[in-house]
């Protein structure tokens, strides 16, 4: 029996403490956030304001100091290193702000790489990952390794590759930093499209006013808090 | 998957590849032809010694080599042979007899040790007519020629055709007395040897010491002493069929298989110290490499690869990176060791020590299969086992912090 998720993430009361010396620096303070299946979210605030660390810790890349998180209904804390390092194959695509592609592999191996790790046969891995690049505009760049792609064509590469293992959400960190403006447009306009036409969920961790003003829900987070959730109904 | 993905990490920094395979590679060639030149040296030592006297086996009565008593004997000498010479590998073998005596001459008498042999057999096993510095070897008819070491025919201010007198106790406890003529003198090199020892006819030595058609032990040769070890088993069955023992090289020359280990001990910590000292730099700049990519690693755990696949794929960079640096060293140090085994090497002005092992001044190294893989084997295997300290450090990080490593 298929278990239907409504919420991709819940977090209940998630608070998190860096120790720096013999201080205690709170970097989150008890967050209570649902995000939907198909949700397109920005996540903004303040440098310093915790929006990273809460997107690490919905990515099972870092633990919360106490609280629960919950990822298409999987509890992520008490789970081991190698369990979370599963859970983000299946469960969530990332993309960076440095887009992270594997230097040595082409594009379209960078995309088959999570399906390889996934144990998928190669036939059906590669057909998907041919698939992924012809969604995100790189036809004909397949064979290039990422020092000859441009960075908007590694940024491309990297939410293809997000995507390639159809994960229950996508979490973007400044994807748009290192992007020029029409490049920057051209990716959020790209990830609406991908979160219209396949409902997969992006959670996006953002300075850019721009990526802001196209997703439908906008949450913003300072000092470690929600200080307001946002939902708008439709992205520009 | 992580084995294409190590293959292509350990190309990224071609430089820093090439001179981890250079230094593997260069121990490892090291290590195959300095263990080629040791088993060859061995090999050279050993032979050379036991063709001097002893033969490459020896089957003897029970008890013999502890109590070398003149009753103990081979009774039918000649049908253990005929077995012996059945045995592949076996080229010659030679009965002989050996007691001790008191050889005079004029007014001077020293003990000495004399062995009874059969020059047409003796030829083919020893190679003591070739230490002839004067007369002529034992030949088939020969009735009282002797062949004496270099150093007692000093003492005994003996030259060719003296006549000496051989007193000793026979095989029926009568007194067994004979006058013998120098056919030949000879110097081995060994001083003991040379001090000591006497060869006479076998026939003359039955007669003169009641043993019938019997002889104290048989010597075994072959096309080399490989060839004899490796038939050891089939010596015994033969040996022991007759109600004998089988006696090998290390048995005979217990001292010269004390140096051999000696050596070798040696020779063992000179390799485990270039196999540290290897392990260690390749180790350091996988740690570097390990310390370079922490970002890196932390981005593929992001992305969902296990911790342990990382530190799998690193550990099995390394062990590309030995394995590839070893057939590189096996494939070097082969090839200067089979040129150098063609051509030899002159240690000139060593000839004194050398010729205390009845060694030639020219060595061959002896290249093998031992000596070929030994080596980079071992070297490979301990920098796959030092692989797993970057493996654990790889294992150890945390996504979070190792994204942040700069």
């Amino acid at each position: 029996m298929t278990n239907v998720v409504a919420n991709i993430v819940e977090c209940r009361g998630v608070t998190k403490h860096y120790r720096q010396g013999a201080i205690d620096v709170p970097a989150l303070r008890g967050i209570d956030l649902s995000i939907e299946k198909g949700d397109f979210a920005s996540l903004a605030g303040p440098s310093g304001s915790g929006k990273t660390t809460l997107l690490n810790i919905i990515g099972g890349l870092d633990r919360p100091t106490q609280g629960s998180v919950k990822v298409d209904g999987e509890e992520l804390t008490g789970l081991s290193g190698e369990a979370l390092a599963d859970l983000r194959l299946t469960k969530i695509g990332f993309v960076f702000q440095a887009y992270n592609l594997i230097p040595v592999l082409t594009a379209e191996e960078n995309v088959e790489f999570i399906l390889q790790l996934m144990g998928e046969a190669p036939a059906k891995r590669r057909a998907r990952a041919r698939e992924m690049l012809h969604e995100v505009a790189l036809d004909g760049l397949e064979n290039r390794r990422p020092a000859r792609l441009s960075g908007g064509q590694q940024q491309r590469v990297a939410v293809a590759r997000a995507l390639a293992s159809r994960p229950a959400i996508v979490l973007a960190d400044e994807p748009t930093a290192n992007l020029d403006s029409k490049t920057a447009e051209d990716l959020i306009t790209l990830m609406s499209h991908l979160n219209q036409i396949s409902g997969v969920t992006f959670l996006m961790a953002t300075h850019d006013s721009r990526v802001i003003a196209r997703t439908r829900r906008h949450i913003v987070i300072t000092d470690g808090r929600i200080a307001s959730d946002e939902r708008r109904n439709s992205a520009g | 998957m992580l084995a294409g993905l190590a293959w292509r990490n350990i190309w990224r920094q071609r430089y820093r590849t090439v001179l981890s395979l250079s230094s593997i590679a260069l121990a490892a060639a090291s290590t195959v032809f300095l263990l080629s030149l040791q088993l060859g040296v061995y090999g050279t030592m050993k032979e050379n010694v036991l063709r001097l006297i002893d033969g490459f086996a020896q089957v003897q009565p029970p008890g013999y080599s502890d109590d070398p008593d003149l009753r103990k004997v081979i009774a039918d000498p000649a049908a253990v042979m005929a077995r012996l010479n059945a045995v592949a590998g076996v080229t010659a073998t030679a009965p002989r007899a050996e007691t001790y005596v008191i050889l005079s001459y004029g007014s001077r008498s020293y003990a000495a040790a004399v062995i009874g042999v059969d020059p047409a057999h003796e030829a083919k096993v020893t190679t003591l007519g070739s230490s002839l510095t004067a007369g002529h070897a034992l030949a088939a008819g020969d009735g009282d020629a002797v062949l004496v070491g270099a150093g007692l025919a000093r003492n005994l201010k003996l030259k060719l055709g003296d006549k000496l007198t051989m007193l000793g106790a026979a095989r029926d406890g009568s007194v067994a007395a004979d006058l013998l003529t120098v056919k030949g003198i000879f110097s081995t090199g060994a001083a003991q040897l040379d001090r000591q020892l006497v060869e006479m006819p076998l026939a003359r030595f039955q007669s003169d010491f009641a043993m019938g058609h019997s002889a104290n032990v048989i010597a075994v040769s072959g096309h080399s002493l490989g060839a004899i070890q490796s038939q050891l088993s089939a010596l015994q069955a033969v040996a022991r069929r007759y109600g004998l023992v089988l006696r090998d090289w290390a048995a005979l020359e217990p001292a010269l298989n004390d140096v051999i280990m000696l050596d070798m001990s040696v020779g063992l910590l000179w390799y485990v110290s270039v196999i540290v000292i290897v392990v260690f730099i390749i180790l350091n700049t996988l740690l570097m490499s390990v310390l370079e990519r922490t970002r890196e690693f932390g981005m593929l755990m992001a992305i969902g690869m296990r911790p342990s696949q990382i530190g799998r794929m690193v550990w099995i960079e390394l062990v590309f990176l030995a394995g590839i640096g070893a057939v590189l060293g096996i494939a070097l140090g082969a090839g200067f060791t089979l040129w150098l085994s063609r051509h030899g090497i002159l240690f000139s002005g060593a000839d004194a020590l050398f010729k205390q092992w009845h060694m030639p001044s020219t060595l061959y190294p002896q290249l093998g299969w031992v000596s070929a893989l030994a080596g980079p084997l071992a070297i490979s295997l301990c920098i796959a086992v030092a692989g797993l300290v970057p493996y654990a450090r790889v294992r150890r990080l945390e996504p979070v912090s190792a994204m942040r490593a700069v």
